[in-house]
């Protein structure tokens, strides 16, 4: 599904690569855990896989085709197959829940029809059911990333990309949206998570990319954290 | 593609920046109205040129006895046949002339009697002007009345002429307010074009800034580029469409009470540009017409910009 094959990447200026000759195929299905420092290059990866980057050097493939190369008319065919979601949530706080879900509906062109009937849905996916009409700062920080989490997958995508998804929440409403992130999973759909949560990789066992100034330093099925890189945020 | 959601946008983004389409808009309409005013000027002084210098012809003075011009031509007395007929040869073979006449002195001084202004040259028994000292004359007329220099060069020398009268001169003051006012309001639009360009740049930018979240959100969910770009390329088109209203309003004010019911009726002689002209100036292509120039003004700056600010 995902294929990382020799990619580095710089960024303007000294200093080490953000990502260094890494290495990583991630399958249809997949929960990876991308963890690491701060700096050490997971947020840098998830920007490649959506395009908003492109490698120095090296290949990126999704869903079978190689997306530094790909003409900039069709990045945006290729991110309606990606959703995403952000530690910050990224939600429209003049639009309602349902508007601001359907919003990534409309912008893609979707019917009306197709909406009225997608959204209500995906709510009720997330456990939202019911609270399509409040507004953004009406809800918790764990609604507000249900939301975030209902429009990415609202067009149900391939893949999600969730950077710090549990970053600004309590202990108890991670382990919320890690169920949620677990159910899309087992949905069919790829979850790639940046994240620096112990707890939730540890309790969530998944495979675990871990990089340390850009370079992939374990690769490992189910694994933890890891003790001996035991960093704070 | 959800039309809705962009007419949506539409009215937001321009009740959002009101102030600043508002100010593009008097800045779009000042420019077009002086730009169309530059090329309503510029047809109006191709209109005279064209008419009144057909009418207007260039007068070849031969030498008569004692010539009172004192040119060194005259030298030998009054012009002879020789003469004439070196200057005739010079009037054939010069590619601007049109065509020519010859008056002879008593063509001339019979024609110059019919003229009321002249009657006291020629009254009593011992006139101040008699047939002899009425110059005989060629009558000259051009192919293009701009192009006269090459013919007056080449006869201006010759023996047996003792002057050369360009009428178009008397014109010339004429062309020169006309020319005045034409390049005024050229640098005048030059400078307003100028400033709605970089008003529109700003607007974008503002707008841009205000809606980076949405925008984000968007390029994330895959909206293409012209979806995004649609708001604004569509805010720009009316504050583009209004300007291009109010300065056709303005040309159209400007040709029906100065031109038709002012200057029409104050001087008859020139013939005044009228709706072809106005017609030609919104909708010409060239120089292009602010039907095309407007849009244009406020759609090439959003374009790049937009390019630039919400880049996919």
């Amino acid at each position: 599904m995902i294929r990382f094959e020799k990619v580095t990447k710089n960024y303007p200026g000294p200093g080490t690569p953000a990502l260094d000759r890494v290495t990583v195929d991630i399958d249809k299905g997949e929960f990876v855990y991308f963890v690491g420092q701060s700096g050490s290059g997971k947020s840098t990866a998830l920007r490649l896989v959506l395009r908003e980057l492109r490698p120095t050097s090296g290949r990126v493939y999704v869903a079978g085709k190689e997306i530094n190369r790909m003409a900039g008319w069709k990045v945006p065919r290729l991110r309606r197959q990606v959703g995403t979601v952000f530690q910050d949530f990224r939600l429209l706080p003049n639009k309602t829940v349902t508007e601001n879900v359907a919003f990534a509906l409309q912008v893609i062109g979707k019917s009306r029809r197709e909406i009225n009937k997608v959204v209500p849905e995906t709510l009720e996916v997330v456990g939202l059911k019911g609270m399509g009409s409040r507004m953004p700062d009406e809800l918790s920080g764990g609604e507000q990333q249900r939301v975030a989490i209902a429009r990415a997958f609202v067009n149900r995508p391939m893949i999600i990309i969730a950077d710090e998804p549990t970053g600004n929440l309590d202990p108890q409403t991670s382990v919320g949206i890690m169920n949620l992130l677990e159910d899309i999973n087992q949905r069919g759909t790829t979850v790639l998570m940046a994240t620096h949560d112990h707890g939730i990789v540890d309790q969530f066992r998944k495979r675990v990319v871990e990089l340390e100034n850009g370079k992939v330093i374990r690769d490992e099925a189910a694994g933890s954290y890891g003790f001996q890189h035991d960093d704070t945020p | 593609m959800q039309l809705r959601y962009v007419f949506t946008e539409l009215r937001s983004g321009l009740r959002r920046n009101l102030s600043m389409h508002v100010a593009v808009i008097i800045t779009i309409f000042v420019s077009l109205t002086l730009a169309g005013c530059g090329m309503l000027l510029q047809r109006q002084a191709d209109a005279t040129a064209e008419t009144l210098g057909n009418e207007l012809q260039i007068l070849v003075n031969l030498c008569v006895v004692d010539d009172p011009s004192d040119s060194p031509n005259c030298g030998g007395g009054a012009v002879t046949n020789q003469q004439r007929k070196e200057v005739e040869r010079a009037l054939k073979a010069s590619p601007e002339v049109e065509s020519y006449e010859f008056q002879s002195q008593d063509e001339g001084y019979a024609e110059a009697q019919e003229i009321p202004e002249y009657e006291p040259y020629f009254k009593g028994t011992d006139p101040i002007l008699t047939v002899e000292d009425w110059p005989p004359q060629y009558w000259i007329t051009l192919k293009d009345p701009k192009k006269a220099q090459g013919v007056i060069s080449s006869v201006t020398g010759l023996d047996g002429v003792a002057g050369v009268k360009d009428q178009r001169k008397q014109l010339k003051p004429v062309f020169g307010i006309i020319d005045a006012l034409k390049y005024g309001s050229w640098i005048g639009a030059l400078l307003l074009l100028l400033a709605s360009v970089m008003q529109v740049a700003t607007t974008i930018r503002l707008a841009a800034m205000a809606r980076r979240r949405e925008i984000g959100i968007m390029r994330l969910v895959g909206a293409s580029t012209l979806y995004i770009a649609l708001p604004f390329l569509l805010e720009s088109l009316v504050t583009a469409v209004i300007g291009v209203g109010l300065a056709a309003g303005a040309l159209a004010a400007f040709i029906k009470f100065a031109v038709q019911d002012g200057l029409e009726g104050a001087i008859q002689f020139v013939p005044w540009i009228g709706w072809d002209d106005y017609i030609e100036t919104l909708t010409g292509t060239l120089p292009p017409g602010i039907v095309f120039l407007g849009p244009a003004l406020t759609l090439i700056p959003t374009l790049l910009l937009t390019r630039k600010y919400i880049k996919v």
